[in-house]
């Protein structure tokens, strides 16, 4: 399990520094073909954030691969997957564009390194 | 008039081609200025891919200096090399910045004896690929970046202390791939008719002219010591068409011939010498051919498993002594093994009296078509496979400004099917082994008319070995990433 950006900003953080997301992938480490990835929201007193939406875009590090897209659908309160299809063998990089239950958006990405070919 | 009337004259079987004869593109090439005009368009996307590079999105696949580079780029210079000729060094955008630079700097040195050879630009390729693997430039819009401004800086200060074209000549790695590639073009910047040549007194096609009044260079001979009447084929050929201006007879053109033809004979070519006594070159050749397999295998899974294998067996936590124990099994163990024994066997069979290196020197030419062949597949499985990736790079790129002018991006626009290019890439194999078991029937033919087939045997089975690795290398699972030898 890993964790994204949790706040730590000295200055008064934006309410988006304050989510923390975490994400395991299975299969572990992950392979050519299908893999599924759930994400656990919470806030910064660890209270679980449902009603977000979370779309995922896949890369691949190199140039000239097209991106796999999916959407999140959320599974427990606070939990969310998706399932996506890696075509290549090689580094990924997994975006997560949120968008919170108040209509605010963030960013986050996971470096999915070394999938193995099948 | 009766036909037995008219004198016998010599006509060849078929007049070649010429290029410069096509409507609109003579009139092009005869332009003074169509160099620059070719050069300010890539000079403008050279720029656009180091800002983007520099300041754009860190992610390969989302910026225009990785996917231009290591995509477009390089398949679309493949493709021009083996369709046409050298063109890519014509419009050169490195090249328009060191003619705007020598306005202000004149060069005052010439380029030191020592180094008037290859040897310099085959390290600088040997190292170009090195790089290439250890920093995964294919991965890195910053480092590709940057790339592109050191290439710049080199031409400026190499070009700007030597005179001629001695960046070109002697330093371009790119250059030099090129050169090794358009030996299989099927145009040839040349000479119509030598009678013409024969009589001309000027021989400005490698002097130059010159303002009668103030002495001044107006246009320039070759800058690469090419003196078009005893010019052999396109090795260090840049088609920079300077020749083409200064000959006051227009009687140099872009004409077609048989590609690779210029590697099966060996005759005293202008500038380079003989091409059985170039080592340098020959080495240029070793690299380019081993070179574009070793290129491949870096892309393939069993790299990383041997890379892995290496460093647990020899206690290598870094990646750079390892990559480096790789290249020279590739670059070095692998070509003299191969080449020194068959050319021990074209001795021992054929009779040959020449030694076992000027033999290696002679025949390694006969692997450009294999090399090349291997370059096409795998530059053009990127370049077809991730076709249409430009478009939405290029509209994310726009969108950056604040002005989405193009639309917002359509990621999901790649290439052709990876099955349809396989087709393609087995293809570009198939011609570049058939090409080399011509060239070296060829070479075997002029070196042991006694025994050609004796001779051409043991290089047919290295042509052989170097296709089924092609073929196999084709056939692996693809796998780029970033290697952690920990991992």
């Amino acid at each position: 399990m890993g964790t994204l950006f949790a706040a730590n900003c000295s200055r008064r953080p934006e309410p988006a520094a304050l989510v923390e997301i975490r994400h395991e992938i299975s299969p572990e480490p992950a392979r050519v073909g299908p893999v599924s990835i759930s994400l656990k929201l919470a806030d910064a007193a660890g209270k679980p954030i449902n009603g977000a939406r979370i779309s995922i875009e896949a890369d691949m590090s190199h140039a000239g691969m097209s991106p796999v897209f999916a959407e999140t659908k959320e599974t427990d309160p606070g939990h969310y997957q998706a399932n996506l299809e890696l075509r290549m063998a090689g580094d990924w990089v997994i975006f997560l564009h949120v968008t919170l239950p108040g209509g605010e958006k963030l960013e986050r990405w996971i470096d999915v390194r070394g999938v193995r070919p099948n | 008039m009766n036909p037995s009337s008219i004198p016998a004259q010599e006509i060849p079987d078929s007049l070649p081609f010429d290029l410069m004869r096509v409507p609109g593109f003579g009139r092009l090439f005869r332009w003074r200025y169509a160099r620059p005009l070719l050069q300010a368009p890539l000079l403008v996307i050279s720029v656009v891919m180091i800002l983007h590079g520099l300041f754009g999105p860190t992610l390969a696949p989302k910026n225009l200096a990785t996917t231009l580079s290591w995509l477009h780029f390089r398949g679309l210079l493949v493709l021009v090399l083996l369709c046409a000729g050298n063109f890519f060094c014509l419009a050169c955008p490195f090249m328009l910045v060191r003619q705007f630079a020598r306005r202000i700097f004149k060069p005052r040195f010439t380029w030191p004896r020592a180094l008037r050879n290859k040897w310099l630009s085959v390290a600088l390729f040997v190292f170009i690929l090195f790089t290439y693997e250890l920093f995964d430039l294919w991965s890195s819009p910053w480092w590709t970046a940057w790339l592109i401004v050191a290439y710049f800086l080199s031409v400026l200060v190499v070009d700007g202390f030597f005179k001629h074209a001695s960046f070109c000549k002697f330093v371009c790695p790119i250059g030099q791939f090129n050169f090794v590639a358009s030996t299989l073009s099927p145009f040839e910047v040349k000479v119509r008719e030598q009678d013409v040549c024969t009589r001309c007194h000027t021989k400005d096609c490698i002097r130059g002219r010159r303002d009668p009044v103030s002495d001044l260079v107006t246009i320039h001979g070759c800058e690469l010591a090419l003196f078009q009447p005893s010019k052999v084929g396109n090795m260090d050929c840049t088609f920079c068409l300077d020749c083409v201006h200064a000959c006051p007879h227009d009687n140099i053109g872009i004409l077609s011939r048989l590609p690779a033809s210029e590697l099966m004979t060996d005759p005293l070519r202008s500038g380079i010498g003989y091409f059985s006594r170039r080592k340098d070159l020959a080495a240029l050749v070793i690299v380019f051919t081993f070179g574009a397999l070793l290129n491949a295998f870096g892309m393939v899974s069993p790299v990383y498993a041997v890379e892995r294998w290496l460093g647990q067996m020899l206690h290598l936590s870094h990646e750079a002594p390892v990559l480096g124990l790789i290249f020279t099994c590739f670059l070095i163990v692998e070509p003299v093994l191969l080449l020194g024994l068959a050319a021990w066997l074209t001795r021992a069979w054929a009779g040959s009296e020449r030694g076992l290196l000027p033999l290696a020197v002679r025949y390694t030419y006969g692997l450009v078509p294999l090399g090349f062949g291997m370059w096409l597949a795998h530059y053009c499985f990127h370049f077809l496979t991730g076709l249409y990736t430009l478009i939405p790079v290029t509209q994310s790129a726009i969108a950056s400004l604040g002005r989405p002018l193009l639309g917002e991006p359509r990621w999901t626009l790649t290439g052709l099917p990876a099955n349809v290019v396989q087709v393609v890439e087995i293809g570009f194999l198939v011609l570049g082994f058939a090409g080399s078991l011509a060239v070296t029937y060829g070479l075997a033919e002029n070196d042991s008319p006694d025994r050609p087939v004796r001779a051409f045997l043991p290089w047919a089975v290295v042509c052989l070995i170097l296709w089924l690795g092609s073929m196999w290398l084709l056939f692996q699972p693809m796998e780029m990433r970033v290697m952690l030898m920990s991992g």
